[in-house]
């Protein structure tokens, strides 16, 4: 029971960094808290459902293109709508949470629920490792995981364009001074993020069903992710994805399932208390201030 | 003058005459209908499914003129509301604006389904009474909704109930387990349950009613938020605990998940109890193929093909011929279709439309219907059991290997054995 909740929190540690790797991208860039993160990954979902079932797609051609279709709609938000509100933070939550809001509800209004909006795990099966059964969804889970992570460090370090987004991370006046377009930065900075939430989609809802309220849990566990571990620091995600994840298993395995739903509300509501930048966070101001 | 003044008048007189002949108002011509009102959570396959099952019906209906009331022929008419209430996080006094709208806007003569929840069931029991508009329900089960008519019968007598109901269900579940013992020689029991009313109502029964009595040790009870999509910490508790069974006891639509992760983890217990989203031919495909093996309940007879009760058989095939898909749902079509013949049957019989006459005329049912014969208890609950020509009929399948449902129980309508998957071995 032990040595399976281990294994189990390890995957689900690994499912949280993965949900909370985009919004975190895009908030430490642009400095965007993009409150529909959760709307996008439930898009991002049924677009591939979309592709396949109603446009008879084949399962990697709709993989494709939902992730480009959603990086898309990140660019387009941030070009059209949240390019007017830089700087205004209130304003940037609101209207995002309200795109995000109204991706979801369309989908609900067009009836856009029931069991039947599955997506196909890339390969059926499972491995016995050391007496606890893992299957081949949960794997691959955890390779992307760690491609994704390696993706990132690659892009960040060794790309112009990665470059270009750490520069602007790291300060935006300088940054603009090299000439480093800061609105386009942030335009991509918002596609990556977008398309880093379809990414998580295609792998984790082969585990479970498409739905509309998935969307806000993926954004609770998103933002608590990225609150505990601090906003826009990718080291804090990774950690706060394995305390959060594996309190939640243990929470899961002997207090009963129940009781998991809080875990996420609990953890902020803690670093909020604690240490309000987060484990890692750079918003060292705030905490000052405090 | 004063003669074409009346000359006027009578051509205005003539023409709003003519007006009134020919052209009759909404009110006018919706006193010609008989209205049934369905309130329901209809973005939910029980609910979609169980509206197309009332409209075919209704369609049946009409197509012979209509229901006989009193000398005259009267065509039905279908109002339909969706009150959300099956959706997570709605609150129930939503629900209850819907049911009260549809009942003074459409004015309706009777409702049928009605809500998903009970809890919504029982507080729409005090609006329905007061509007006195009879209703039978098809979806909502949880008994308390009947010890609540038992304690005012004049006040709640409006309240009908088709479909299966939480004390019937744990009978079909009871007998289920008895068989597995029987069988297989299994006693050790985890049930794994959402966490609404019905559900835990059920489960509670269950290890009161049966569980204790019979010998049963049940090794531990999980109970899941609606909403909740990972269930391998409750299948590592059901393997850790050495359980023989898992009773399941869910109807949100990521419960099918469950059985998936049952068969990857090959979790040694079988899989038994009630999981909607397994209940329909396109469960197979949605779920991978990945839930041979597992039991599952249909709650009415009618949501599956018998081939040894006719009734259920033509329904099920008339139902995929109007619309071109099979029934999906476990619970729900069959008692709303029975439904509206049990509340056209008692319009005749009462010969009015007066909502007093037509509940006395609805409790002397007695009919054999899509779902077996089909008789209302003193609590107004249709009447279930073992046998299609004494009750009506819920039954238990099993997911074959190759994807098809066989009824393994009960006896008068089973079709095959059980077969225990490759990871669950017997205990005898």
């Amino acid at each position: 029971m032990l040595f399976g909740t281990l294994v189990y929190g390890f995957i689900n540690s690994v499912i949280l960094a993965l949900v909370a790797l985009g919004f975190n991208l895009t908030f430490g860039i642009s400095g965007v808290a993009n409150f529909s993160y959760g709307a996008l990954y439930v898009l991002a979902g049924y677009l591939v459902w979309i592709f396949i079932n109603l446009v008879s797609l084949p399962y990697p051609v709709s993989v494709a293109l939902s992730i480009l279709a959603t990086a898309l709609a990140g660019a387009l938000m941030y070009r059209f709508i949240l390019l007017r509100l830089r700087g205004m933070v209130v304003s940037e939550v609101i209207a995002t949470f309200a795109i995000g809001l109204t991706i979801l509800e369309i989908f609900r209004y067009l009836g856009f629920i029931g069991f039947q909006y599955t997506l196909p795990v890339f390969s059926t099966g499972s491995v016995d490792f050391l007496g606890v059964y893992v299957d081949y969804q949960r794997l691959s889970i955890v390779g992307i995981g760690l491609l994704l992570a390696a993706f990132l460090y690659v892009f960040t370090h060794h790309t112009r364009t990665g470059l270009a987004f750490r520069g602007i991370a790291q300060e935006e006046q300088t940054a603009l001074s090299l000439g480093i377009h800061s609105d386009w930065v942030a335009t991509l900075s918002m596609a990556f993020g977008a398309g880093l939430s379809a990414v998580a989609a295609v792998a984790i809802l082969p585990l479970g069903t498409i739905s509309v309220e998935g969307g806000y849990d993926v954004l609770i566990n998103a933002l608590a992710v990225c609150i505990v571990g601090g906003l826009g620091s990718t080291v804090g995600v990774v950690v706060a994805s394995f305390l959060i994840g594996y309190a939640q298993m243990f929470t899961s395995s002997y207090l009963g399932a129940s009781w998991v739903m809080i875990v996420s509300l609990v953890a902020i509501l803690i670093i909020l208390a604690a240490k309000p930048s987060g484990l890692f966070g750079k918003q060292r101001e705030l905490e000052e201030r405090i | 003058m004063k003669g074409r003044a009346f000359g006027y008048l009578g051509y205005l007189m003539a023409i709003l005459v003519g007006v009134l002949f020919v052209f009759p108002t909404a009110e006018l011509y919706a006193a010609e209908n008989i209205v049934i009102g369905v309130p329901t959570s209809l973005a939910f396959l029980e609910g979609e499914e169980s509206l197309n099952c009332v409209r075919l019906a209704v369609d049946e209906i009409n197509a012979h003129g209509g229901v006989k009331v009193g000398d005259k022929k009267m065509p039905l008419k279908i109002e339909s509301i969706d009150i959300r209430d099956a959706s997570p996080g709605v609150p129930v006094p939503e629900a209850l604006l819907g049911i009260e709208k549809i009942i003074l806007e459409k004015k309706v003569n009777a409702l049928v389904v009605g809500p998903f929840r009970s809890e919504a069931l029982l507080a729409a029991m005090d609006i329905i009474a007061k509007h006195k508009v009879p209703m039978l329900g098809t979806i909502a089960m949880a008994p308390t909704s009947e010890a609540k008519l038992m304690e005012n019968p004049e006040k709640y007598k409006y309240i009908f109930r088709t479909c299966l109901n939480g004390k019937y269900l744990v009978g079909y579940l009871i007998g289920g387990m008895k068989f597995l013992n029987q069988e297989f020689g299994f006693n050790k029991v985890f049930i794994m349950n959402q966490d609404v009313a019905w559900a835990r109502g059920v489960a509670q029964l269950m290890i009161a009613n049966f569980f204790e009595k019979a010998g049963w040790t049940v090794l531990g009870q999980e109970i899941y938020p609606t909403g909740s999509s990972d269930f391998s910490a409750g299948l590592m508790k059901v393997r850790a605990e050495k359980a023989e069974v898992i009773l399941s006891i869910f109807d949100m639509p990521q419960s099918g998940i469950l059985v998936k992760q049952w068969k990857s983890m090959k979790v040694p217990a079988l899989m038994s109890g009630f999981i909607s989203p397994l209940a329909g031919p396109g469960a197979w495909k949605t779920f991978d193929g990945q839930i041979g093996g597992a039991l599952n309940s249909i709650f009415e007879l009618g949501n599956i093909p018998s081939e040894k009760y006719a009734p259920a058989k033509d329904f099920y095939y008339a139902y995929e011929k109007k619309y071109g898909k099979p029934i999906e749902a476990g619970h729900g079509p069959a008692p709303s279709y029975e439904s509206v013949y049990l509340l056209a049957e008692a319009i005749t019989r009462a010969g009015s439309l007066d909502p007093d006459k037509i509940v006395e005329a609805l409790k002397m049912t007695d009919k054999q219907g899509v779902m077996g014969r089909i008789r209302f208890s003193e609590a107004n609950q249709v009447v279930y059991g073992d046998d299609p020509k004494v009750e009506a009929l819920g039954c238990v399948y099993q997911w074959t290997e190759d994807g098809k449902r066989a009824i393994v129980y009960p006896p008068s309508i089973a079709e095959a054995k059980i077969e225990l998957p490759s990871f669950v071995k017997s205990a005898k």
